[in-house]
């Protein structure tokens, strides 16, 4: 119940008025000047029988009679009475959408939620349709336009939390349709969640049908103190020569009174390696960082827990880690190379924290069948290009997925044949006449660059090149690099799977002073990982995505697709809670919807292996941010746009003429409460006057004794 | 019981006593006047008493008596022993002493307290000196505001100070009263004028101190018919004329009591003022003022024989 002019209220204190006058004596007013007090200051119990109050049911009916007055003038009316009301206009085409994401596992906000649902449903009639639809980062329609009003209750009673976030846009999406479906006259949609803000965007482009009653449930609690792990970072390292891990896990509070000591374990492989304390202030955050574990093994599980709290599914993040592999990589110097050709090149390609390049140069142009199945990138360093054999060798490991690497310089030479080879045709050395020449141009949107997209990333320009290679860009080439002259400096051209890259400057300080600027060693790292197609392994994902086990584009984060999944053999996927999903050979794609939190296992079916492929799912941490939204901003978003402008005080939107009745039965209330006073005013009347009455009979009778004696 | 007592005089004329009418008069001497000699008119007696050593009776001796009033002819008729009894000596001392309190400012009629209680004083002056009696007057409050000691030239003056008596101050009796018997050296007779608003004890301890200096004194106990009837109706805050003080009454609920320890509270003054052989008489100020005249004579008359 709600007050259209609760200023009104403010009347109430005028009850206590007559009462304070009557108990502080203070009657100024009617003041009685007396020669002397002596005799009446000896009756101090009349003195109390002045505060006293002698008529309670007189003072009661009076305060009451006021109130009531107060009370209809501040015009009460009721608030959720639509749906009663709606009830009795037709059938109506009700859509519940509940809200299951997992931050409705906070405390018993689940157990209310379904409650809610519940009662909607139980309050249908047999004419009645209603569709329960799920909302997390996506929708479910579990049961659609139904009357069969126990199969909606089985329905809510077997449903479950998910590990989903909050996005609004698809189920109300869903809603709408539902009702925008169906030919009932009323219709009204009912949005139990928590309503939290990060799900809401403001531009999901939903309106529900004219006519629709939107009824928002708020699922709340008064404070909602949670910490979540955030976030995990896993540093790869290198000891006595066995790859380690660094776990670090940050960990933040969201609301609280005071500092909280909770407790983080690191667990691998299920088994608990660390456990720390840490100290949490009230929205706050701290960092955690775990001893070292060796990674020795493919698909190694860990898991970073929180001690519980009322939001027990972000106290925990998964990840899979495997060892690291090395990229492997070919320097080609050709016989008579000059000296310390590639001294820069080696050397910037041994300086990795995670060794993760190994180098081999070698003085010879031959390249057998057995070096380039060891070899991830080629590089040709100022060297003639393999004929023959070779060349095709070297073609058909790029075209597998190799990379190639074509540095010019003095001893390159363009030869027949390179034309279908190099992104261009490269021409005779040229000086920069003008002074040194400087990159005047990075292809920023490709990998070898993205890197140095950001302000102080990286600066090329203190570069300065003094020779260089012409470079005549072929149609299939593309051109990543430019000198300040316009000519090309690096240049790529794709071979089946893999690809080429031309630089066309040495890669020491003899043309170029390239190799003295710090921006040489992440350029060449970068252009080695481009090369050798090497791709960070994603260590989890998050609920809700959906992995396409057929894609190697994708797959090449997760696995090793040649070993793992092959899309000729069958897979079966076991879920965390248990189950399993079938994941038949097919030519199309394979799509594993990871929706619960945990460890995905990827296997054929029938088969045990020792370590087989996993993935880890994580819950989306912004979902743990509990803020809620104003309920009735999203229900004015979505609200039918000639009813717009129309909200009650929780938000409800109805159209014109139910809005009408409504308002009218709604504010209704204020006659019972006049007439109520009336009553009282008149009861109240009759009660003093006889009171009056028999009391000036007494004083009467008090003054004829006094007179007669 | 003294409250309340109706005059038991008839014959006089009170036209002229009652205090609605006096209060006409702007005059006091000829308020005096007018009271006395309308008074005596109708009284139809000689206003001349204990002029002479008028014999008045015998009786029988009794140890301690002067044995110099023995009526020794007597003796030798009848072989006992009497005294004679003479009616008044010559001119006597008469003091009024006006308590000019705060309080004395009451009065739901046509006149205060301290109006009555001033024509009183002027009647019984003036009558006084009309039978030669050296009048004197003392006005108080907490303290003794004015003091004319007694002469049979002070009428004039004692008009005045009546006149220009103003009640403003919380009075007690003590202290005056005490002071005031010091001062009067001769004995007489003391009239005091007052409401008497202390406990009992504390006011027969003050007048007590008159009388044991052998002062005849005769009290006046004014009272308004408010104070008397306490006929208020509508609950109302009462302030104490004195103290300033407020108290919030409901007379119908307190009136009954009231009433009960006004009449307690007269009734003990009575006893102990009869007690110490002192005239008490509560007088009604809405009533006019022969009952007071009256009672004065009768008290006078008393006075006047000699034991």
């Amino acid at each position: 119940m709600s007050l259209l002019a609760p200023l009104f209220l403010l009347g109430l204190l005028g009850l206590a008025v007559p009462i304070i006058v009557h108990l502080t004596e203070r009657q100024r007013r009617n003041v009685v000047d007396f020669p002397s007090l002596m005799f009446l200051r000896k009756i101090p119990f009349r003195s109390t029988q002045r505060r006293r109050i002698h008529h309670w049911a007189l003072l009661s009916i009076r305060a009451l009679a006021l109130a009531l007055l107060v009370a209809a003038f501040a015009r009460p009316f009721l608030a959720n009475t639509e749906v009663a009301i709606g009830s009795t206009l037709g059938p109506r085409e009700v859509v519940v959408v509940l809200d299951r994401s997992y931050s409705l596992g906070y405390g018993n906000r689940w157990d209310r939620a379904k409650n809610q649902a519940r009662q909607v449903f139980q309050g249908l009639d047999a004419s009645d349709r209603a569709s329960l639809v799920f909302m997390g980062r996506g929708a479910e329609a579990l049961l659609r336009a139904t009357s069969d009003r126990d199969r909606l209750l089985a329905a809510l009673d077997t449903a479950s939390l998910s590990a989903d976030g909050t996005l609004y846009g698809p189920a109300l999406k869903l809603a709408q349709t539902i009702l925008e479906e169906s030919q009932f006259p009323n219709r009204e949609a009912v949005i139990i969640s928590d309503f939290q803000r990060t799900g809401w965007k403001g531009d999901e482009g939903v309106t529900f049908p004219p006519g629709t009653v939107v009824t928002p449930v708020l699922i709340s609690d008064d404070a909602t103190p949670n910490a979540t792990v955030a976030s995990v970072t896993l540093r790869r390292d290198f000891f006595s020569g066995q790859e380690r891990m660094t776990a670090t896990a940050r960990v933040v509070r969201r609301g609280g009174d005071a500092p909280a000591d909770r407790t983080i374990m690191l667990e691998v492989d299920g088994q608990e390696v660390q456990t720390q304390f840490v100290r949490l202030d009230p929205t706050g955050s701290a960092t955690v960082t775990f001893e070292p574990f060796t990674l020795s093994d493919l698909y190694t599980r860990g898991s970073i827990r929180l001690g519980s709290d009322a939001l027990a599914q972000d106290n925990e993040l998964h990840f899979v880690l495997s060892p690291g592999r090395a990229m492997r990589t070919l320097v080609l110097e050709g016989a008579t190379p000059r000296p310390d050709a590639s001294l820069y090149l080696r050397t910037t390609l041994e300086i990795s924290e995670e060794e993760s390049f190994q180098v081999d140069v070698r003085r010879s142009t031959s390249l057998s069948a057995a070096d380039l199945a060891a070899t991830d990138v080629v590089v040709l360093n100022d060297t003639r290009f393999p004929q023959g054999a070779t060349a095709d060798r070297l073609r058909g490991f790029v075209e597998a997925g190799g990379g190639l690497l074509l540095v010019l310089g003095e001893r390159s030479a363009w030869q027949t044949g390179l034309d279908e080879f190099l992104p261009g045709r490269f021409g005779p050395a040229r000086d920069h006449t003008r002074g040194a020449a400087r990159l005047g141009y990075l292809d920023y949107t490709h990998p070898v660059f993205e890197l140095f997209s950001g302000p102080r990333s990286g600066d090329f320009a203190r570069a300065r090149f003094f020779r260089s290679r012409d470079l005549e860009m072929g149609p299939e080439g593309r051109v990543l690099a430019r000198f300040d002259d316009g000519s090309v400096a690096l240049a790529e051209r794709r071979l089946g799977e893999g690809y080429v890259l031309v630089w066309t400057s040495t890669m020491d300080a003899f043309w170029n002073d390239l190799a003295v600027q710090p921006v040489f060693l992440p350029f060449i790292h970068q252009m080695m990982r481009h090369l050798g197609g090497y791709r960070e392994r994603v260590p989890w994902f998050t609920a809700g995505q959906v992995l396409d086990l057929a894609d190697p584009e994708g797959m090449v984060f997760v696995a090793d697709r040649d070993r793992e999944l092959a899309p000729d053999v069958a897979q079966v996927a076991l879920t965390p809670g248990g189950g399993s999903v079938a994941l038949p050979a097919t030519d199309g794609p394979r799509f594993l919807e990871l929706e619960e939190q945990g460890f995905y296992e990827i296997r054929p079916p029938g088969t045990n292996p020792e370590r087989p492929f996993a993935v880890a799912v994580n819950v989306d941490v912004t979902e743990s941010e509990l803020e809620s939204m104003d309920p009735a901003e999203l229900a004015a978003a979505v609200a039918p746009r000639e009813t717009s402008g129309d909200l009650s005080a929780s938000g409800e939107l109805l159209t014109p003429d139910l809005q009408a009745r409504n308002q009218e039965r709604r504010q209704s209330l204020w006659r019972l409460l006049m007439v109520a006073a009336l009553v009282l005013l008149l009861a109240e009347t009759a009660i003093s006057n006889w009171i009056s009455r028999a009391a000036t009979m007494r004083f009467e009778d008090g003054r004829s004794y006094v007179q007669s004696t | 019981m003294a409250v309340r007592e109706r005059s038991s005089f008839h014959g006089a004329d009170t036209q002229f006593l009652d205090p609605a009418v006096l209060s006409r008069i702007g005059n006091l001497e000829l308020l005096a006047r007018t009271v006395v000699d309308g008074f005596l008119q109708g009284l139809h007696r000689s206003p001349h008493l204990g002029m002479s050593l008028e014999f008045a009776e015998h009786r029988e001796y009794m140890p301690g008596d002067d044995i110099r009033r023995i009526d020794w002819r007597l003796f030798a008729r009848t072989d006992r022993f009497y005294v004679k009894l003479f009616e008044a000596e010559t001119a006597a001392d008469f003091m009024v002493v006006l308590d000019i309190s705060k309080s004395m400012s009451f009065g739901t009629h046509t006149v205060t307290k301290l109006d009555y209680a001033r024509y009183l004083g002027a009647a019984l002056s003036y009558f006084s000196q009309k039978q030669r009696d050296r009048v004197g007057i003392a006005t108080f409050d907490h303290e003794i505001v004015d003091y004319i000691p007694p002469s049979t030239r002070h009428l004039q003056r004692i008009l005045h100070t009546l006149v220009r008596a103003q009640p403003g101050r919380p009075g007690t009796l003590r202290d005056p009263l005490m002071r005031l018997g010091d001062n009067l050296h001769h004995r007489g007779i003391i009239l005091i004028l007052s409401d008497f608003y202390e406990e009992p004890e504390s006011v027969i301890g003050a007048v007590r101190h008159l009388r044991a200096r052998g002062h005849d004194v005769i009290v006046f106990h004014l009272l308004d018919p408010a104070e008397l009837d306490f006929t208020y109706e509508s609950a109302a805050s009462f302030r104490d004329l004195e103290s300033g003080t407020m108290v919030p009454i409901v007379p119908d609920e307190l009136g009954d009591e009231y009433r009960a320890l006004l009449a307690q509270h007269t009734a003990e003054l009575e006893r102990l003022f009869t007690g110490s052989r002192i005239d008490y008489t509560v007088l009604d100020t809405s009533k006019p003022l022969d009952y007071a005249l009256f009672r004065y004579l009768s008290s006078r008359e008393q006075m006047a024989r000699v034991r």
